[in-house]
């Protein structure tokens, strides 16, 4: 049987093409850190970069450990200490060295050996910095702060007693220092006086555990709570003075693309910071947490880590903003020439001469397409049927002046035609100064609908109004014919719904498509309209559901053109209200095919309304149905019937026509197709790929509605002689 | 009589091309009454039955249903037919909705029934015209016959004050006309009240009580069914006789009544033998 032949190659080719254009995997990631051998077992707690191509690190016992090519070979070193080595700082050609307990150990120039500056026994350290190489400012528990210089370590008084983690100078002289309570203190005399600088109140009661004197313009913060504290200069205001704790926008996983969007903080005790630019940040935290971000810290990006979630680092060291090390727990060291920052996998030069690489490449692209075309048909359609019935029923209708004022005494409609054609005459007093004001000449005046589109609307009014007034005040209960000369005219059979279809259809059948989408969309904005509309529905229906009003709510939230929702919206309103409103060329694209096919709907219904009997309908008459209900329950169930032969032509024509939708930038099958070829320059593997996509579309169409005429058989109508 | 249903008093009717079909029409029905309207085609007829529920709308005239004018502008025109019930000559059946569903369709719609109570009713009614058999068939899987007995079931489920039948049997073999006829006859002598457009001069002796023969728009005469048997004027006995061939003879109309098996029978010229039997 041919039929059943035909139904198996359509499942097969579109099989086929769903396998070709089915969605590639998510991009794959692979990290940029290096795993290298550092010749030590112990945890490396602190790194730094010290003189041309070198990078030191510290850790457990006095471990020591060195490179002199920029990270990626490392040597064991002997140490003079067993202590662990925890804080370090390297500036001014000398490189320091600190224990918790007071050791401190310094290089004052390259190449010389460890001279042993410790603290005396019992000092707490937590931080320290270089401020020449031969003085060193250390902070410690209590609000300790010592300064060491000419050989001697000096008490200073810091005017707090919270604990100090961290200090860290820009120069010899400008030097800030930070710890628990959100302390921060300022010094710009090579830390001989400190001045108490106030925290953002978010960090007011966090323990600030690392901080980066970056540049004159920038001073970076850590707290143990996850949040990042910016200080910069503001103007005439110097860097220092003024602390906002920053904002994250997104923070993605490790090798992710699923964000976690706006979070409060971090959510990681942060170990240490690193910066390089002025907003580029290396992080790193418990749990093998490697991050990075090149924004100041509002999009933080975990990296993936090459050892795993259970291998964390304590210190990265950057010698130039792209290599450096990171240095963590059993003597791992991880080197990067790429700023640790992860690579995509797969992306590589195609050739896309060869027909699988290209499509590799482009069957997402067109998948898109696809779907973008399958939506706005679907809809178009639908659309379409709707407004394709109703204007076929009125077209249909035998609503007539005569029979609509019948049933009225002709005196009392006699008086309703004064006001009418008052009314009517007053439109005609309104409309036509505005369009003397829009300064027309001649012919110019058919441009009157889009120069002054009330203005017209009130001619047509007053057309309209005063014919009918008209009418009724000649109306003597005869309905007589108006003659002139050998022309009978019969006014009062006008069918004002007739018409109005009438004006409808010849208006959308008798100009471009092209030219309607153009106007529909850039002219009448009527995808903004919608969205506008629909965003503010949708933030009503949010607000009845119990979401709050205001910021994080109906202003912040539904504001789609940021693309944000509230974080308490209900997934369903908001993947509906995604699917329906994201994009303003969709809204318009299905307006225009969906007003555009109506047109050509109602003439092939309204074919099939006449093609019905015009007994049916006074079957149904007689039966005591109305003229809507004898429509709607006899002669449309048949008319539809009918008409899905001619109908299934009318939405292949609507597919085909929905390509027209790229001339206002929606994303259908033929605009992907046009980016693709930009792309590949793979002219006939592209569109002929996009038109077997659109093949399949139509013929799929054309199968389910041969199914649909099938199904909907009326049993003993219609063609059969047997097989 | 004050048991008057249908009165029409000086019916016109000029179509829209200037054709002035009906000229001056007045007769009544009685409660409980047959009324058969002859007459050759193009008379009239038709446009008189089809006035009367305004499916044509008459020019001049009034048409009285138990003494209210209906032809007004005012009138619920609805109400009316749902009133009066009316059989076409080509059934008119919904082909699109079962023989059941095309009998519920007005009583859920226009009566505003439920489902279940229109069912019940409908089921009746099919009873009562023989068709209960096929009740889930379309309308396009049945003879024309039985068309045309779901049809007159159609009407009378709305339980109508008079009953229009409008040349129900000219669309239909001879064949096939009995088990209407019989469905007709039947109804009439339930007692329903009925105008019949016929050419069938047997049935209209038989079954009508009085015959109206209309001529050019013009009743020509009118009595009671014996009129036929004794036509008064010249016009009736030429028309009487002109079509007096075409009659169902008394015993092959008999026989098609009272033998119809529902797949039809065809006279053999003498009447004696069923198609393709022995």
């Amino acid at each position: 049987m041919p039929y059943r032949v035909n139904r198996v190659v359509a499942v097969a080719s579109l099989l086929v093409l769903l396998a070709l254009i089915s969605p590639v995997q998510a991009v794959g990631y692979r990290s940029s850190w290096n795993v290298v051998e550092s010749g030590t077992e112990a945890d490396l707690l602190t790194a730094e970069a010290y003189g041309e191509h070198g990078i030191w690190a510290f850790g457990k016992d006095g471990v020591m450990v060195k490179s002199s090519d920029n990270g990626s070979t490392w040597e064991l070193t002997d140490s003079p200490t067993s202590s662990d080595l925890l804080y370090s700082d390297s500036a001014h050609g000398a490189l320091v060295v600190a224990a918790a307990d007071g050791l401190v150990l310094i290089k004052q120039e390259i190449g010389v050996e460890w001279l042993d500056i410790s603290l005396q026994a019992g000092s707490q350290v937590n931080g320290i910095a270089l401020t020449s190489n031969r003085s060193v400012v250390a902070v410690g528990t209590g609000g300790s702060i010592w300064k060491y210089d000419n050989g001697i370590w000096e008490g200073i008084s810091s005017g707090v007693d919270s604990d100090l983690m961290s200090v860290s100078f820009l120069d010899n002289t400008l030097g800030v220092a930070v710890g628990a309570s959100g302390t921060i203190l300022f010094s710009d005399d090579e830390g001989t006086t400190w001045d108490y600088r106030d925290s953002p109140s978010e960090a007011s009661a966090s323990v600030i555990s690392s901080v980066v004197f970056f540049s004159d313009v920038r001073i970076y913060a850590t707290t143990n709570d996850g949040q990042v504290l910016i200080s910069s200069r503001d103007g005439a205001i110097d860097v220092g003075f003024l602390w906002t704790s920053v904002t994250f926008e997104r923070h993605y996983p490790p090798g992710g693309t699923e964000y976690v969007g706006w979070p409060p903080s971090l959510g990681v005790e942060l170990a240490s910071l690193e910066v390089t630019q002025t907003t580029r940040l290396h992080l790193t935290g418990p749990d093998g947490y490697l991050a990075m971000s090149v924004n100041g810290g509002s999009i933080v990006s975990q990296q993936i880590n090459p050892l795993g979630n259970n291998s964390s680092f304590n210190d990265i060291a950057m010698i130039t903003n792209f290599v450096g090390v990171a240095v963590g727990e059993g003597g791992a060291i991880l080197w990067t020439d790429n700023a640790g920052a992860d690579e995509q996998v797969g992306f590589e030069v195609m050739n896309f001469n060869d027909f699988g690489e290209f499509v590799d490449y482009a069957k997402e692209t067109l998948f898109g397409g696809f779907l973008a075309t399958i939506k706005i048909v679907m809809f178009g359609i639908i659309l379409g049927f709707l407004l394709g019935v109703t204007l076929a029923m009125g077209k249909t209708s035998p609503v007539s002046l005569r029979n609509t004022v019948e049933r009225f005494d002709y005196k009392k409609v006699r008086y309703l035609g004064a006001p009418l054609s008052a009314i009517g005459l007053y439109m005609f007093y309104l409309a036509i100064p505005e369009i003397e004001a829009i300064g027309l000449d001649g012919i110019e005046h058919i441009f009157v609908p889009v120069g002054a589109p009330w203005a017209f609307a009130k001619i047509l009014l007053g057309i309209g109004l005063t014919f009918v007034g008209a009418m009724f005040l000649g109306h003597n209960g005869t309905f007589a014919k108006l003659e002139i000369g050998s022309v009978k005219l019969d006014p009062w059979r006008v069918r004002p719904l007739n018409n109005i279809a009438t004006v409808y259809t010849d208006f959308f059948r008798n100009t471009p498509l092209i030219v309607q989408f153009m106007f529909i969309h850039f002219g009448l904005q009527i995808g903004m309209h919608l969205q506008d509309a629909g965003t503010g529905l949708f933030s009503d229906i949010y607000i009845l559901l119990g979401g709050v009003e205001g910021v994080g709510g109906k202003l912040a939230i539904w504001e789609l053109r940021s693309g944000d929702y509230a974080t308490d919206a209900p997934d369903s309103l908001v993947s509906i209200h995604r699917f329906m409103f994201s994009d303003r060329a969709y809204l318009s694209a299905i307006c225009a095919l969906g007003l555009n096919s109506a047109a050509y709907q109602c003439e092939t219904i309204r074919g099939a309304i006449q093609a019905i009997p015009s007994a049916q309908m006074e079957a149904g008459r007689s039966i005591g149905l109305t003229y809507l209900q004898t429509m709607r329950r006899v002669i449309l169930p048949q008319a539809i019937r009918i008409c899905i032969p001619p109908m299934g032509n009318e939405m292949v024509n609507l597919v085909l026509n929905s390509s027209l939708a790229m001339v206002i930038g929606y994303a259908e099958l033929t605009r992907q197709g046009k980016l693709i070829t930009a792309l590949t320059f793979q002219m006939a593997y592209t569109w002929g790929m996009v038109l077997i996509s659109y093949f399949v579309i139509t013929w799929t169409l054309a199968l389910l509605l041969r199914r649909l005429e099938e199904k909907t058989r009326i049993p003993g109508l219609g063609m059969t002689g047997g097989e | 009589m004050s048991d008057t249903v249908l009165e029409i008093d000086d019916l016109h009717k000029i179509y829209a091309g200037g054709v002035h079909a009906v000229r001056g029409i007045s007769f009544e029905v009685n409660q409980g009454e047959s009324v058969a309207i002859i007459g050759s085609s193009g008379s009239g007829k038709s446009t008189v039955l089809r006035c009367i529920n305004r499916l044509i709308e008459p020019t001049d005239g009034a048409i009285y249903l138990k003494g209210d004018q209906i032809n007004t502008p005012q009138t619920d025109i609805n109400q009316v037919r749902s009133r009066i019930g009316m059989v076409f000559q080509s059934f008119e059946l919904f082909a699109h909705l079962r023989v059941i569903d095309n009998i519920t369709l007005g009583l859920i719609h226009v009566r505003e029934m439920s489902r279940k109570d229109a069912e019940a009713e409908a089921l009746e009614v099919l009873e009562r015209v023989d068709m209960l058999d096929r009740k889930d068939a379309f309308p396009g899987n049945l003879s024309g016959g039985q068309k045309q007995r779901v049809a007159i079931a159609r009407a009378l489920a709305m339980k109508p004050e008079v009953m229009l039948f409008d040349e129900p049997t000219s669309a239909l073999d001879p064949e096939l006309i009995g088990s209407v006829l019989k469905t007709i006859r039947s109804l009439a002598d339930e007692g329903m009240t009925m105008v019949v457009v016929t050419h069938e001069i047997s049935f209209a002796r038989d079954v009508a009580d009085r015959v109206v023969y209309m001529d050019e728009g013009k009743i020509a005469e009118q009595g009671f069914s014996s009129i036929i048997e004794d036509p008064k004027t010249e016009r009736l006995k030429r028309f009487l006789s002109s079509i007096h061939e075409e009659d169902v003879s008394e015993h092959i109309n008999e026989q098609l009544v009272e033998g119809d098996t529902g797949f039809g029978y065809v006279p053999d010229g003498t009447g004696a033998r069923p198609r393709g039997g022995p």
